[in-house]
């Protein structure tokens, strides 16, 4: 028997304006318990505007439910089981580190302050340093540290190693698979460095100029899309089977197709499953040539 | 409840100047106490100088509470500009937004703490200025005012004044604090510009089209009012104390509670419906602030 779980995010027709510029338009997505989501889209495609508008930080058009909640009206509740880390090294210059903590610890109810504690001890960042004084690499390894110290059933990241070297990137990732994830819990998160999250990540939305173009599981994603590397005396016959995009790399045509017929494919030259960054890229750059 | 003294605590980590200024301003009271100059008046008996001295401890009490006072209102103007402006300047409300504290329990905290917590700090470090000074006085000029200048009662009094005149100025400057959070929450730079030019511009187009001079007169009855409000004056030889030195004369009141004037305060349709508009602006603030993220 398959358990039913509701859908942690639902957002149907979701629009947000700034002025004539429309940042989301009828966006429609969900996201389901568990799972580990990637946002990504190319800059201006509206996904920050999406990310505030889940976490109640604006207002918008459309019907948005989080958690059961309604973000925009309900902020304070849904951060209880929510956090957000929306871009990094936003800690406050004047903040010393166990305020911080301190701060954190009186006014959430899900904050684990031994838990903070002991991510902070790991990068040897010591409690009386005030924010200013820190570089950004560790503000943001401080911002990390409390806000996985937070038993959220939601968490929200914006870019969240940008500015971080490689060790660090690397280490914030296995802590976030090894240390914070579970079935419970489900992670939304949009960064520039596709190839980065690629492993991490079950499900993928690729957002541009507002709409929401591609809504899948990685799974579905290996079955469902194909590219070809094209000998060239079959291109003619490739490409009236209808592929979506098409490039030339290293001399080759490289085909790529939606619900392929794979031994068709075969017939035409060497087929390969695609990255989320080729897709991304095929998905984003318009029809085929 | 929690919450709420986390969110006063953190004020005071941000704008550690809240206790600062006071605390300075004290001190250098205390330090002219300790090293001023003092001079009895020519050569006259000691039953004189006492008298002089008891007319003027109450003098010396009112302008340390006045002193206080005036620099209290500019910190506070200063700090409720700032209060929803720096953290959208530099970015940090993306951290606090994302803590379970609703935009209301912010605005109001930081409302509370301008007219609460603020006055009753300065009241708090006015009145131990207050002592030290008359500790060090006394020590000073003993041999001439003895223990004469501690008056318990009159220093009871001040705790009374001070007490009623943080009350009714939280109430009666509320539209004005409220009026410098909306702009705060608002402006995207300038803030202590926008305070001003709108107000300024409404005085100026009325003046222009209609000739008349409405939101001037209340503007100004509001900003400079308060003491006509709070206050009175009460001439009368009953309430009034006179003193005698030489071909001079002080007056000081029987009882400084006198000057306090709660029921017309408090009767006054002026305090109410300045309260209902600063409740409105308040709203309006924290519209603004659940809506206004960045600068």
């Amino acid at each position: 028997m398959r358990l039913i779980m509701p859908a942690l995010i639902e957002a149907q027709d979701l629009t947000k304006k700034y002025g004539s510029h429309v940042a989301l338009d009828h966006a429609n997505f969900t996201v389901e318990t568990g799972r580990i989501v990637g946002l990504i889209g190319p800059n201006g495609a509206g996904k920050t505007s999406a990310l505030r508008a889940i976490l109640g930080l604006t207002a918008y058009e459309g019907r948005l439910n989080v958690l059961g909640r309604e973000p925009f009206r309900e902020r304070a509740l849904l951060m209880r089981d929510a956090c957000f880390i929306a871009d990094v090294a936003v800690l406050p210059a004047w903040l010393r580190v166990d305020q911080a903590i301190d701060f954190v610890a009186g006014v959430h109810p899900r904050f684990r302050r031994d838990r903070a504690v002991g991510l902070l001890a790991k990068t040897g960042i010591t409690g009386e340093r005030r924010l200013r004084e820190l570089s950004k690499g560790m503000k943001t390894q401080v911002h990390l540290a409390l806000t996985m110290a937070i038993d959220a059933q939601l968490l929200v990241l914006d870019e969240p190693t940008l500015g971080l070297d490689i060790l660090a990137r690397s280490a914030f990732y296995d802590a976030l698979v090894n240390d914070y994830m579970d079935d419970t819990r489900t992670i939304l998160i949009t960064t520039h460095q596709v190839e980065e999250v690629e492993n991490l990540l079950t499900d993928v939305l690729f957002i541009d100029k507002g709409r929401i173009v591609l809504d899948s599981s990685l799974d579905d994603i290996a079955t469902r899309y194909a590219a070809v590397a094209v000998a060239a005396d079959n291109l003619d016959a490739a490409r009236a089977g209808k592929p979506f995009h098409e490039r030339r790399m290293l001399g080759k045509v490289v085909l790529y197709y939606e619900q392929p017929n794979l031994e068709q494919l075969a017939a035409w030259g060497e087929v390969h499953t695609l990255s989320i960054a080729d897709l991304f890229v095929a998905k984003l750059s318009g029809d085929a040539a | 409840m929690n919450t709420t003294l986390w969110l006063v605590r953190r004020e005071f980590w941000e704008n550690r100047a809240i206790w600062l200024i006071p605390a300075v301003l004290g001190g250098l009271l205390v330090l002219a106490s300790l090293f001023g100059g003092y001079q009895v008046l020519g050569a006259v008996d000691l039953a004189t100088v006492r008298a002089v001295v008891q007319a003027g401890a109450l003098d010396g009490m009112v302008l340390i509470a006045v002193t206080f006072f005036i620099v209290m209102s500019i910190y506070s103007t200063w700090y409720l500009l700032d209060c929803l402006y720096a953290d959208r300047k530099d970015r940090s409300i993306l951290f606090w937004k994302s803590m379970p504290i609703s935009d209301t329990a912010t605005v109001v905290c930081k409302l509370a703490t301008a007219l609460i917590v603020i006055p009753l700090l300065y009241f708090a470090l006015a009145d131990l200025t207050t002592l030290i000074m008359a500790f060090i006085i006394s020590v000073r000029a003993n041999s001439y005012i003895d223990s004469s200048l501690w008056r318990g009662g009159l220093w009871l009094q001040i705790q009374a004044l001070w007490l009623y005149l943080i009350v009714t100025a939280a109430i009666w400057y509320l539209p004005v604090a409220a009026w410098l959070l909306v702009v705060s929450a608002w402006a995207r730079r300038a803030v202590m510009l926008w305070s001003i030019l709108p107000p300024l511009a409404l005085v100026i187009a009325e003046r222009v089209f209609l000739g008349t001079h409405v939101i001037a007169g209340q503007l100004s009855s509001r900003l400079g009012g308060y003491f006509s409000h709070a206050l009175q004056y009460t001439p009368g030889a009953a309430n009034w104390v006179t003193t005698e030195i030489g071909h001079d004369t002080i007056n000081t009141p029987v009882s400084v509670i006198q000057f306090l004037n709660p029921g017309g305060f408090f009767s006054s349709s002026d305090t109410w419906i300045g309260a209902a508009v600063g409740a409105a602006l308040i709203a309006g603030a924290i519209q603004l602030r659940m809506r206004r993220t960045e600068i």
